[in-house]
């Protein structure tokens, strides 16, 4: 019991800011018509982690973000319609999977043949930049043998995308009056790391919200074969054993949580005010991940990023947005 | 994630809860929030 009670006074005071920017948030865009309460949550996290930053003893607390966030995920699953969704699959599906493949070709042949940035690095970004930004990263680097600062590096480009993007991809929206859908899988297969997705798909709207995250989540359920595949490439050097042990290694086990909600609640077992209170649930998760998204986008490590992996990811970036774009007005 | 022996808390069930995948215990809340709003209901 003492090992419980330990576990939970090291993270209360991690956790407590967390609470304390999610209600800020909620408070603030109580009273600023118009303002979305998940956006205040990410600004009031950068605005601390950047001037008074996280003390240490919250360290451990904050650090329970992505855990909140993946469960806010799985609950997402109750408020998908799911035949919508099997209506717009195949051509969601169909475009993630070329994205994804286009994608990390274009990146590998941008980052060795116009930056002439050397391997694992341009793996590395390739990566990250393709499927599912900093996760990405450290998956394949893990495969890959890459050095700790190789990974580093790439991450830390990688976050400065994250954070620029967070911002810009929902004012490119408005302009080009993007509908929630477009918007939402223009954001799912373009931008990086899936916080970030998620936290612009909300801004933008709630259906927007609820497009990005699930195109995003079959973005990063393609981890495991692209992970083989570098594997498989990379073979003199991998320190990884291919196959189907690592496919389910690298594959996000939340998103099966996320399916069987989504069953269940289309299966009709859950009354509107239960559907409505897991929402709630959900919203509340959302809103103390994205405070602990914000704490993590550090301005400062951005500065130390080089301007050859900025310039490969960014000629990646604008690529396959404009692609993407152009193929979400068309299909979608 | 944890599951290096030194990381140990002493209790069982927190040290089986940090050694599993992040993923496995998003699932488990998740699924844990869903149960418990179809127990709510069915009472």
């Amino acid at each position: 019991m003492t090992g419980t009670a330990e576990a939970v006074r090291t993270h209360l005071p991690g956790l407590g800011l967390l609470v304390g920017g999610a209600v800020a948030a909620t408070l603030v865009a109580g009273a600023v018509p118009g303002l979305q309460p998940l956006v205040v949550a990410v600004a009031i996290g950068v605005g601390v982690g950047n001037t008074v930053g996280v003390p240490e003893v919250a360290e451990p607390g904050v650090g329970v973000d992505k855990l909140f966030l993946e469960t806010g995920i799985v609950l997402l699953g109750a408020a998908v319609a799911v035949e919508e969704f099997l209506t717009a699959g195949p051509t969601v599906l169909a475009l993630v999977v070329g994205v994804v493949g286009g994608g990390l070709l274009f990146a590998e042949v941008a980052a060795r043949g116009l930056f002439r940035i050397g391997s694992p690095t341009s793996s590395l970004l390739a990566a990250g930049a393709s499927i599912c930004g900093v996760s990405a990263v450290v998956a394949i680097g893990r495969v890959l043998d890459a050095r700790g600062a190789d990974i580093t590096f790439a991450a830390a480009t990688i976050l400065l995308f994250d954070a620029v993007t967070l911002v810009a991809f929902p004012l490119a929206g408005e302009w080009l009056g993007l509908t929630g859908r477009q918007f939402g899988v223009w954001a799912g297969v373009s931008m990086f790391s899936t916080g970030p997705v998620a936290a612009a798909g909300f801004a933008y709207s709630p259906e927007a919200g609820q497009w990005a995250t699930v195109t995003k989540l079959a973005r990063n359920s393609l981890l495991g074969g692209v992970a083989v595949a570098y594997s498989l490439a990379y073979a003199a050097r991998s320190a990884a054993d291919p196959g189907v042990r690592r496919l389910w290694a690298e594959f996000p086990k939340f998103l099966l949580g996320f399916l069987v909600v989504a069953v269940v609640a289309n299966t009709g077992l859950l009354s509107p005010a239960a559907l409505a209170s897991i929402g709630r649930v959900s919203d509340a998760l959302f809103a103390l991940a994205f405070v602990g998204l914000g704490l993590s986008i550090r301005i400062d490590d951005m500065r130390a990023v080089g301007a050859a992996p900025v310039g490969a990811v960014l000629v990646h970036l604008l690529a396959v947005s404009a692609v993407a774009l152009a193929a979400v007005r068309w299909l979608l | 994630m944890a599951s290096d022996p030194d990381d140990a808390t002493g209790s069982a069930a927190v040290d089986r809860w940090t050694a599993l995948d992040r993923g496995w215990q998003a699932l488990a809340l998740g699924l844990g929030v869903v149960a418990a709003h179809l127990v709510g209901q069915a009472l």
